[in-house]
């Protein structure tokens, strides 16, 4: 038996295990206590992660599609057609563009990005998670700067004060959840801010009821109250404390905010856990700088054993971000309109750089001709879906590099098959910037190849090319000055990883922005607001739905509702004389649904919410907003 | 019987079960973990080490265990049963664990008995290591499975300093030592008695974990764990199933179907009764669709008096494996205390 020590590959937690194979086939996974991360702790998803390599549709030939069939090809043919064919879009003018990918390694996604940029000579790059995380980000760089100062999963367990607004932790990430459940048993305060009274919330000392995508007027109101009550940390960031103050004067502050205002600021270490929300993104971006603010006028930001850390979904969120596939933002997370930045890739790739910013996920799939996909099914993951992949089946040239056969792969013009993450060397950065190797537990299938090696042979017909996977992550040390010396770092570390440095706490800004709440969405009209669940749908997944054992929850829900279903709340239920499976016919701004519901005890009166994996099914009510106004009716 | 075996000549004896068989023993991967793992020389195991979280089950009941091939042949499927006939030595392995396998041996040579994983056990010598020093979270001695064993081992070694005290306690353990029977003596009666004397040394070493089964289990057999309790020990459980995965005495599976070009191969998986879906029916309904029923379902089969009339033991060897690994908190020695008082966290 072989045991493998490498990363957990499904939220950004960054858990280690072992992976286990016999006669080159993955068997199990065995836990390990000496990992800084998961300390011999595993959540389901863990305890499961050989599954899908091991169980799924896995792509074992390059195909081409021909006649309106992917015929089997060789690797040189393959490749060959793929540049000719992205040559003579590019040579009539026609977009082009790259998709990278959180759930594929740093290297893989920092080649998509140089093959984007320095290659296709287009700033169309960006992964399909990010349109949903990039509020959240970019509120927190508001202030920040970059990334947050974070706090370690292990330390959460040790917080006096846990600050959680939230989809669902205990679902979404486990590993902090664990620490949070620890810290509580402890006698920590739990604070948890959101529409749903989940798991943690009822475990909360506090739980703040806030309506969907407008969670940010309940910090605001924490905020205010920690400034009326004169517990900011004065020495931590020099700020215009009565403009701030003039600005949340007319924030609501109630008895229970007032409490949590005097934990948070009273406390020596406390967590500030944000997960994105459903809101729309202007709103969410304030609503998480908000956030960022209140863990830095109390000192949070600043102290030992405290921190911030975003909820991101995806494994390599963070490295995603970190290695530039995003449209507006190279290497090292730098803005692509940072001179210095700008002059740093541009020097090490030797290349110009186009300058304006490139289009967005979303945008990207509905005007480009010609576009290259790794490791993802971007229709699983975009708030729309159903019109993602529409525009995606209109793609005159789609490449798609995967190790398994996802809706997107099926489409695809030319389909490179790629090592899973079982199978590849390469790294991967989780939530509170720690960089981890992967290792070789078993061969790829056939004759896929490592994601590095396919994209770095496609880079070396456009720019450059690599000889090994090391090659690549030393490159990325220049080009995102962050992961500088990581690759060296990780060859004496060995398990742990390389812990990124923090963002330098000195260079903290909090300004006043105006705190505009969510304007009263409802009307008599429409009395009740419908929100699309923010949680990640890991059932559409590869990872989650080649597992047998991981699949099934939500295999079952999907044949039980094959038409989808919306929840609401009991009371809601009855006044409507709904009962759970029946028909509700849904009405807003935007058009109708008809749609089973689904009763639920936990949600308040006046609100329904759709889990994100039936999105697609309210999306002539939903529209492009992440929440709406709905009349409610029983047919 | 008792033999003793000189440290020095340790080396030599895992040298002839190497070519005898396949060796399972702890070993120290570069990462610091201990796993039990098949060793290639007698170097690599390790003899002072706290008892990996992984157990050694892996090699009775494996996390994917083949166990048929099925081949369409025509109009007709062949259906071949896959032997694992390996012979292997478990060496190495702590008294808690020795225990575990005897226990799901029990289980398994119940009506109907389960070939597959009999003929695993069967070609199985389970050596263990007595536990001089007991674990710091195991509670081995409320549940009769350590530190040291009288029975449900092969053979048992015991430190002695210079030399093992080797107990036989099975054909399969005689055959282990003629693998080189020049490498044992007779052990002596002083060396008998300073066993005797480790053993009671190490009973009053334990660590603050306890587990007082017998009232819980009076209150569980008749009912009288009260919903409430329950669902809000629920609450404290994030679902990961580790305490199912890791438990010497578990074996609950799912079975599906691999495809190897053309050729099925049905396997069975380790599974867990804590997951939602173990016991979703395909109608869509669940007898146990909350987390307090499955709960309540995992520790009635644990401690219950039913079972442990059944199986003549409670399902727990002490072996302390749930502390570490429960994602939430909700560990064998927290739930039965929770039972037994009838109430959590307060």
């Amino acid at each position: 038996m072989v045991t493998v020590p490498t990363a957990c590959p499904f939220c950004s937690c960054g858990c280690g295990f072992y992976l286990l194979a016999r006669e080159g086939q993955l068997v199990g996974v065995a836990p390990s206590e000496t990992h800084p991360v998961s300390e011999g702790r595993l959540c389901a998803r863990g305890w499961s992660a050989h599954e899908a390599a091991l169980w799924g549709d896995r792509l074992r030939h390059p195909l081409l599609q021909r006649n309106g069939k992917q015929e089997s090809v060789s690797w040189d043919e393959a490749l060959d057609h793929v540049t000719a064919r992205l040559k003579e879009l590019m040579n009539a003018g026609k977009p082009v563009g790259v998709l990278g990918s959180s759930r594929a390694t740093n290297e893989e996604n920092y080649l998509a990005g140089r093959l984007a940029r320095a290659g296709l000579q287009t700033n169309n790059v960006d992964f399909s998670y990010y349109p949903i995380c990039r509020p959240l980000l970019e509120g927190i760089a508001e202030v920040c700067g970059k990334h947050a100062p974070s706090i370690r999963l292990h330390d959460i367990a040790s917080s006096q004060v846990i600050l959680l607004t939230e989809g669902n932790l205990a679902e979404t990430h486990p590993r902090a959840a664990s620490s949070v459940l620890k810290a509580v048993e402890k006698g920590a305060h739990l604070i948890t801010v959101g529409y749903r009274k989940t798991q943690m919330a009822r475990l909360a000392s506090l739980h703040l009821q806030a309506t969907p995508g407008n969670e940010g007027e309940v910090i605001n109101g924490i905020l205010a109250a920690v400034l009326d009550l004169g517990l900011q940390d004065r020495t931590s960031v020099p700020i215009g404390y009565d403009a701030l103050r003039r600005d949340l004067e007319t924030v609501n502050r109630t008895e229970e905010v007032r409490q949590a205002a005097e934990w948070i600021a009273r406390a020596e270490r406390a967590a500030f856990l944000i997960a994105p929300s459903c809101g729309q993104g202007d709103q969410s971006r304030k609503d998480a700088a908000a956030f960022a603010k209140l863990a830095a006028i109390t000192g949070h930001l600043d102290k030992p054993g405290s921190g911030l850390l975003p909820l991101l979904a995806r494994s390599n969120v963070r490295g995603a971000c970190d290695m530039g596939v995003v449209p507006d933002r190279l290497p090292g997370y730098d803005p692509l309109d940072d001179a210095r930045s700008r002059e740093r890739v541009q020097d090490l790739w030797g290349k110009k750089l186009p300058p304006a910013p490139g289009l967005s996920a979303e945008s990207l799939l509905q005007s480009v001709s010609g576009l290259i996909v790794v490791a993802d099914d971007p229709p699983s993951v975009v708030p729309m879906g159903q019109r993602a992949m529409a525009a995606m089946e209109r793609i005159e040239f789609l490449v798609v590099l995967d190790a398994f056969l996802t809706p997107t792969a099926r489409i695809a013009h030319a389909l490179l098959p790629i090592a899973s993450l079982a199978e590849t060397e390469g790294t991967v950065t989780n939530m509170e910037g720690r960089v981890q190797r992967l290792r070789v537990a078993t061969n790829p299938p056939g004759e896929a190849r490592t994601g590095w090696q396919v994209l770095a042979e496609l880079c070396g017909r456009f720019t450059a090319s690599y000889r090994s996977a090391s090659d690549v992550l030393r490159e990325i040390g220049q080009a995102a000055p962050g992961y500088a010396g990581v690759e060296q770092r990780l060859t004496e570390d060995g398990w742990g990883g390389a812990l990124l440095k923090d963002f330098d706490r000195a260079k903290l800004v909090v300004q006043p922005t105006r705190t505009t709440g969510l304007a009263a969405l409802t009307s008599v009209e429409r009395p009740y607001l419908l929100a699309r669940d923010a949680a990640f749908d890991w059932g559409h997944d590869p990872l989650v739905s080649f597992s047998p054992t991981l699949r099934r929850d939500y295999q079952s829900e999907r044949k039980l509702f094959p038409n989808g279903f919306v929840e609401i709340g009991k009371a809601d239920a009855d006044a409507l004389k709904l009962s759970g499976g029946r028909q509700a016919k849904l009405t807003s701004v935007h058009g109708e649904a008809m749609v089973p519901v689904l009763v639920r005890t936990d949600l308040k009166p006046g609100l329904l919410v759709v889990p994100y994996t039936f999105r697609d099914r309210v999306s002539n009510v939903l529209g492009s907003n992440g929440v709406t106004a709905v009349k409610v009716e029983r047919p | 019987m008792a033999f003793a075996i000189e440290k020095r000549a340790v080396t030599k004896w895992l040298e002839k079960l190497l070519e005898a068989g396949e060796v399972v023993a702890p070993v120290r991967t570069p990462c610091g973990d201990v796993l039990f793992s098949t060793v290639r020389s007698a170097e690599q195991v390790v003899w002072d080490f706290p008892n990996p979280l992984h157990p050694p089950k892996e090699f009775v009941l494996p996390q994917t265990d083949p166990i048929v091939k099925i081949r369409r042949n025509g109009q007709h499927h062949e259906v071949e049963a896959v032997h694992d006939g390996t012979r292997r030595f478990l060496f190495n392995a702590r008294s808690c664990d020795a225990r575990g396998i005897a226990f799901l041996t029990r289980m398994h040579e119940m009506e109907p008995a389960d070939a597959s994983y009999l003929r695993r056990s069967g070609n199985l010598t389970v050596i263990n290591l007595a536990c001089v020093t007991p674990c710091p979270l195991g509670f081995c001695i409320c549940t009769d499975s350590g530190p040291f064993l009288s029975d449900s081992y092969d053979a048992q070694l015991t430190d002695l300093g210079k030399s093992y005290l080797v107990e036989v306690g099975s054909a399969k353990g005689e055959a282990a030592v003629a693998e080189a029977p020049s490498l044992f003596r007779k052990a002596t009666e002083d060396e008998v008695s300073r066993r005797k004397n480790l053993e009671v040394a190490a009973r009053n070493h334990f660590g603050e974990e306890t587990c007082h089964f017998a009232s819980a289990m009076r209150r569980i057999s008749t009912g009288r764990v009260p919903d409430a309790l329950w669902e809000k020990m629920g609450d404290w459980c994030l679902e990961c199933g580790g305490c199912n995965l890791v438990c010497p005495t578990c074996y609950c599976f799912s079975v599906k179907d691999l495809d190897r070009d053309g050729t099925w191969i049905r396997c069975r998986l380790r599974d867990s009764c804590q997951y939602a879906a173990f016991t979703l029916e395909a109608s869509g309904h669940n007898p146990r669709a909350q987390r307090k029923d499955r709960m309540k379902r995992r520790f009635f089969h644990k401690v219950s008096a039913q079972y442990y009339t059944r199986d003549g033991a409670v399902g727990c060897v002490g072996c302390g494996r749930c502390i570490k690994v429960c994602l939430g908190t909700t560990d064998m020695p927290a739930v039965v205390a929770a039972i037994r008082k009838g109430k959590w966290h307060e």
